[in-house]
């Protein structure tokens, strides 16, 4: 049993969750077919449900799953996999249908809206149940109440609302300016620019995956990776002081994790030109600013001419170099994952002078 | 789901249909669950069991009062009742005609009363606009102003005749009273008679269970209107809650639940309905602390707003009474209120958030103990700590440590103190559970060495007062020492420490001197203590050299265990190791290297033993050369009581995470939070241990905890004046010089009593000594004590008390007695007629059968005795005397001195037409012209020292 838990306690490192996470989205894509499959859908739910029913066995993991402020992030975990297997089972079976000269199956009955009494009467009937189930949780539920606010005492670990947790997460990575303010605002603007950028008429109206490859790969990278995926290790994983912990593991506020993080300067200057840092910081930080230039740039630039030579021109230079931002700044996240835990890279610039670190 | 009928539904409506009933029954339910969860509180429950328990005892106290009540009395007025009424009933046809009279004149009054009240209204308004138009235009008004005057007339007119009215009403009631008088008069005592019982009657018909009130007035959802269960809270405007970003007022709703806590009559009821155990002093409405005023938890703390057994916050006194809890109220340990309930047995210490700085507060005798025993063990000399400061280094001064001691004595001592002297407060600074390995030996016997060697090093020499006294006898000693008060400060037995008590070891404990030291110091300390070392607070008991002799003697054959002997050789590679070590933490690691090399064998061993001291702290209690600047070494603990959990640091001891274990643990053991860390030598843990037991644990955690932030407002606390400013610095005082080790005051101490066969041979209680003695008199005295009761062994010594120090002492008896004036005049007493008479009395009282009057009276027991009367005029306060003789037992009870006017003011002796108070003058006045007793004035004069 104790094999089991530390087996999982391992999974869930957060290099290891976020490359499974990752990696499970390419496969359920790859191997979509068999994903739409109802007993691979209900089966996951299922080995999920065993994996939490024998989870609720351990103190430390019972306690970090009831805990009312959480019990939404397991809602959260089921809900999402329902819904990412449902609408890729929909899309699968609407695929085929189209490769064998079939509408989608949405086409069908066109002229014909179910309005009284169907829609009405279920709408009623979830009216009626959401009801229930609000006025039940709030009864078994107790307000996760604590002490008065203590300006003097933080709680340890601090966390967001769940819904900020993915932001959270990228602090770990990013400087408050960064993680706090530009990427949520850019998330927004992206979101908001979507329908300027992706003039893809298919897939209106009906489920598809073959017909939208790209854009819903892309979705659900940015979606169920990096922000809902994100959010559960936030609320699951992340104990006091920030520091990383197994769903099977104690809370000790002992722990400690070694902070050996480097700067890219130090890596340039030091360790490959073995001259020591150059007091002037631009001349230190040279090197990384150009390396954020052209990754925010040239590297559009570059993949215009090759990789993505197709969508630029599909998209035109404006719209393309837009997208192609969007995208490196989602990517942003990711790339400077991989940096820390493989380089123990901590800034590819890093200017303490006036607060300005990348 | 998705099959679609072609019928023209996407559902199956009939399987939808049952589907909306079943969640609708849901709903339904969830709803009633709902209305019931927000019903259903828990304590409810108690108010229900508590009517029942109201009931019971209201009606066992009706029963109780009907037996006690004075039937006769009772019996008698109803009888004159029915004589009265029988004047009524001879008398019917004009009682009739009179009522019938004063019942109009009533009508009559109700509708005048009206119409005056009506035009008095309605003037009241036209007065107004008046007033406020001839404020805006003078001229224009003058013509209203007849209308308005006109009006007032009438006003006036009216209550003429309602006081007409009234008037002829009283005098028709007066004509009736003459036949109803007496009814009414006898009907009005019996009433008063059954008061008591009418009201509890009527409680208990108020309290009595109904169906309204059971069924309708506290229904679920009818229960917004009228309920009889309902939250009971008290707000306590001058007693506040501090929730970090503001304070509010305390609101506390214990009572809720606790519903008995401030009515008598409820003592051995369960809990929660118990009776609070001290209702003169908490919570009752004529105690110092009403609840109305002070509510609960700024004493008892926890969470007051709660209304559930766990979220008060309660904390159990033991073990067992936690699995109690976890059973009957599923009990947690309260994690999310930083103030848990005090356990029983702690609450005391809350009393210092008010009565800030006291070291000794009445009515708390756990708190007392508790901050005599924090200060036995010197816990302020390293760790500073409000209320503490400038109390004196709790261990003996080092500084000429050569002359008293040897080194071989002392490595053996401080290896385990409480193997040498059971009853120690020297604590452990080696071989503890940090530090007791075998690996550790050779580390702790060079840092022994060392330390020890600094201090023999640094010691400066002491030429004895008497290089080569006489040996005594020791039988003569013993007995010296047993009889003239040692034992009030000094152990010498095998007590343990906790027996003994913070008093008894005020002095160091006595087991085992016969080992420690000399014959001649011991002889030289005794003879004259401030010698050896000028701050002791050793007295000197006025021994002769004889008598020292013979208590010297006696003291060296006090023996026992050698103590510790040393668990590794200590080689100069050890003490080389070891200084590394130290010098490694605070130089680079060459630099340390260099300054090794660069010392001598001798040299390396007094730097080791300097910085060893320096490291455990040894200067923080003892004077040592060398380190009369450095700051102790604790942390601060003015707070510690306030201090959050989340502040403490647990490491790998597997308690529960509550300030309490925490505070409990490190008592236990200091060091127990090194347990399974990894540590260089120089990072463990350095307080060392002081081997309490639980009892001690107890009070020094309770001591702790008393140790709060200030929160509560001015007004909470106890006003300062001049008399409670001396009230406190002189129990401080008392209590830091163990003066109560000897004397009672203010019921605190006396403890050297309980070590005699007869209380009465102890030293005397001194709680009305501000009101008995002259200030003067009191003064010359400390200064210099004379003999008042030859017949006791045990003796005032003679403290050398600074002129600030006696002014202290005098003002603090002077606060208790509220008698705070160190001039008065005393009347002049001359032998003139009166005094004839007290002379005559005072024969006849034979207070000379008891008292001394030059010679010791015989054939009396000891017990009996009592002081020379001849020191009474200059001893005495006069008034005082008047309220002595008058009642002995009033100002010290149990005395042996009878009380002459039992009958007061009434005299059972006819001199002066049988007056008690004249008689008590003339007594006293007889005595104040005796002169020629012992005075310690005179002798003042002649012991002037140098201080």
């Amino acid at each position: 049993m104790d094999l089991i838990k530390s087996f999982f306690n391992l999974l869930a490192d957060p290099r290891l969750f976020f490359l499974l996470t990752s990696g499970a989205l390419a496969v359920m894509i790859w191997k979509r077919d068999a994903f739409a499959r109802n007993v691979v859908g209900y089966g996951l739910l299922l080995g999920l449900t065993v994996f939490f029913l024998f989870g609720a066995f351990d103190p430390n993991f019972r306690l970090i799953i009831i805990k009312p402020d959480n019990v939404p992030i397991v809602g959260l975990i089921f809900l999402l996999l329902f819904f990412v297997w449902y609408s890729m089972r929909e899309a699968v079976l609407n695929d085929q249908r189209v490769a064998a000269g079939k509408p989608p199956v949405e086409k069908e009955e066109e002229n014909r809206v179910w309005v009284w009494p169907d829609l009405v009467y279920t709408e009623l009937i979830s009216l009626i149940l959401c009801s229930v189930l609000l006025i039940v949780w709030s009864i078994v539920l107790k307000a996760p109440l604590e002490q008065p606010a203590n300006r003097s005492v933080t709680p340890n670990p601090s966390k967001a609302p769940w819904y900020f947790l993915g932001l959270q997460e990228m602090l770990v990575y990013f400087d408050p300016w960064l993680a706090g303010v530009v990427l949520p605002g850019l998330i927004i603007v992206g979101l908001m620019a979507i329908p300027y950028l992706d003039t893809n008429p298919k897939g209106n109206g009906y489920y598809t995956f073959r017909e939208r490859k790209v854009e819903i790969t892309l979705f659900l990278f940015g979606f169920a990776v990096l922000w809902s995926s994100l959010i559960v290790l936030g609320t699951f994983l992340r104990g006091p002081n920030w520091n990383f912990f197994g769903p099977f593991e104690y809370w000790d506020i002992h722990k400690l994790e070694a902070l050996t993080n480097v700067n890219l300067s130090e890596y340039i200057w030091v360790r490959a030109l073995g001259s020591g840092l150059p007091s002037n910081w631009l001349t230190r930080e040279i090197f990384g600013i150009l390396v954020v230039l052209f990754y925010a740039f040239g590297l559009p630039v570059l993949l215009a001419r090759r990789g993505l030579k197709r969508y630029y021109e599909k998209l035109g230079p404006g719209r393309y170099y837009v997208a192609v931002f969007l995208f490196l700044m989602m990517m942003s996240l990711p790339a400077k994952m991989l940096m820390r835990w493989i380089f123990n890279l901590k800034y590819i610039v890093a200017i303490p002078e006036f607060f300005f670190n990348i | 789901m998705a099959e679609k009928k072609s019928i023209g539904h996407a559902y199956n409506i009939d399987f939808l249909n049952v589907v909306f009933a079943a969640s609708s029954i849901f709903l339904f339910v969830s709803v009633i669950w709902m209305v019931w969860d927000d019903y259903d509180r828990e304590w409810k429950g108690y108010q229900r069991r508590f009517a029942i328990l109201e009931q019971e005892v209201t009606a066992a106290n009706l029963k109780q009062l009907d037996q006690t009540i004075d039937k006769a009395a009772v019996q008698k007025l109803r009888q004159q009742h029915a004589e009265a009424e029988k004047l009524i009933a001879a008398n019917r046809a004009k009682v009739n005609e009179r009522e019938q009279q004063v019942r109009e004149f009533t009508n009559r009054l109700y509708r005048v009363n009206q119409d005056y009240q009506f035009a008095k209204a309605n003037y009241d308004v036209n007065r107004y606009d008046f007033e406020a138009r001839r404020n805006k235009d003078p001229e224009r008004a003058k013509q209203d102003q007849a209308t308005i005057h006109e009006e007032a007339r009438r006003v006036m007119e009216l209550q003429l005749e309602v006081e007409k009215i009234e008037a002829e009403r009283a005098a028709a009631q007066a004509e009736l009273g003459k036949f109803t008088g007496a009814a009414a008069d006898s009907q009005k005592k019996l009433e008063e008679l059954t008061a008591e019982r009418n009201r509890l009657e009527k409680r208990l018909n108020a309290i009595a269970p109904s169906v309204v009130k059971d069924f309708f007035r506290d229904a679920p959802l009818a229960d917004f209107m009228a309920p009889t269960i309902k939250v009971q809270q008290v707000i306590t405007p001058n007693i506040v809650d501090d929730v970090n970003f503001t304070r509010v007022v305390k609101m506390d709703r214990c009572m809720t639940c606790h519903l008995a806590i401030d009515r008598a009559g409820y003592e051995n009821r369960p809990q929660p309905f118990r009776t609070h155990p001290n209702l003169n002093v908490y919570v009752g409405s004529n105690s110092p602390h009403p609840m109305s005023d002070v509510g609960c938890t700024v004493c008892h703390e926890g969470m007051g707003q709660s209304l559930t057994f766990r979220d008060a916050s309660h904390t159990p006194a033991n073990e067992k009474q936690r699995h109690q809890w976890e059973e009957q109220y599923h009990w947690e340990e309260p994690h999310l209120w930083d103030y848990p309930m005090l356990p029983k047995g702690m609450t005391e210490a809350s009393c210092a958030k008010c009565h800030k700085s006291e070291t000794f507060i009445p009515n708390a005798p756990t708190l007392t103990r508790a901050y005599a025993t924090y200060e036995r063990a010197g816990c302020y000399a390293c760790h500073k700590t409000r209320g503490f400061e400038g109390v004196r280094k709790p261990g003996p001064n080092l500084t000429r440590i050569g002359s008293k001691l040897t080194p071989e004595w002392v490595k053996n001592w401080v290896r385990k103190p409480t193997a040498i002297k059971p009853a120690t407060w020297m604590p452990q600074p080696w071989y503890t559970s940090n530090s007791n390995g075998p690996e550790d030996a050779t580390r702790n016997e060079a840092e022994i060495d060392a330390a020890v060697a600094y201090l023999f090093a640094n010691s400066e020499t002491y030429e004895p007062a008497v290089a080569n006294p006489p040996r005594g006898d020791a039988g003569s000693g013993k007995k010296i020492v047993e009889s003239i008060g040692c034992l009030a400060c000094h152990v010498t037995g095998n007590e343990s420490r906790w027996d003994a008590g913070p008093r008894r070891t005020f002095g160091q404990p006595l087991q085992n001197i016969g080992n420690k030291t000399s014959y001649v110091w011991l002889f030289n300390w005794v003879r004259d203590p401030k010698h050896y070392s000028a701050d002791t607070y050793m007295p000197d008991l006025r021994l002769t050299d004889a008598q020292v002799a013979d208590v010297a003697t006696y003291l060296t054959t006090l023996k026992g265990p050698a103590g510790e002997e040393a668990k590794a050789q200590v080689d100069q590679k050890a003490t080389d190791d070891v200084l590394f070590d130290y010098l490694s933490a605070v130089m680079p690691v060459e630099q340390a290297r260099v300054t090794l090399s660069k010392m001598d064998g001798k040299a390396k061993q007094l730097d080791l033993g300097r910085r060893t001291i320096a490291r455990y702290g040894c200067f923080s209690c003892h004077e040592i050369k060398g380190f009369e600047k450095e700051q102790p070494i604790g942390t601060e603990l003015s707070e510690q009581g306030s201090k959050l959990t989340s502040r403490l640091d647990f490491a790998f001891v597997d308690i529960e995470h509550t300030k309490l274990d925490w505070f409990h643990t490190k008592m236990k053991d200091p060091r127990v939070f090194d347990r399974n860390r990894v540590l260089r030598p120089l990072e463990k843990l350095r307080m060392p241990d002081f081997h309490t037991t639980d009892e001690e644990t107890h009070l020094l955690v309770t001591a702790l905890m008393s140790f709060q932030r200030d929160v509560q407002p001015k007004q909470a606390l106890r006003q300062t004046s001049m008399r409670n400013d001396a009230l406190v610095a002189g129990r401080n005082f008392v209590s830091r010089r163990n003066c109560v080790g000897c004397h009672e005051i203010e019921g605190n101490g006396g403890d050297y009593k309980k070590l005699l066969s007869d209380e009465s041979l102890g030293p005397p209680l001194l709680t009305p000594e501000g009101a008995k003695v002259r200030p003067d008199w009191l003064y010359a005295f400390l200064r210099a004590p004379i003999t008042i009761r030859p017949w006791l062994d045990v003796r005032m010594p003679t403290f050398g008390l600074s002129d600030d120090h006696l002014n202290g002492v005098i003002g603090y008896f002077g606060a208790v007695s509220n008698n705070m004036r160190p001039f008065a005049t005393h009347e002049v007493v001359r032998a003139s007629d009166a005094t004839a008479t007290g002379a005559q009395l005072f024969e006849k009282l034979r207070c000379q059968q008891c008292h001394v009057l030059g010679a010791i009276p015989k054939d009396q027991p000891t017990s009996n005795l009592a002081p020379d009367l001849r020191m009474a005029s200059e001893r005495l306060q006069p008034d005082w005397i008047l309220e002595w003789l008058r009642k002995p037992s009033d100002i010290q009870p149990g005395t042996r001195m009878p009380a002459f006017w039992p009958d007061y003011p009434k005299s059972f002796y006819p001199e002066l037409g049988g007056d008690a108070a004249a008689q008590i003058r003339a007594v006293r006045d007889h005595l104040l012209t005796f002169r020629g007793g012992p005075n310690p004035k005179t002798q003042t004069t002649q012991i002037a020292s140098p201080n």
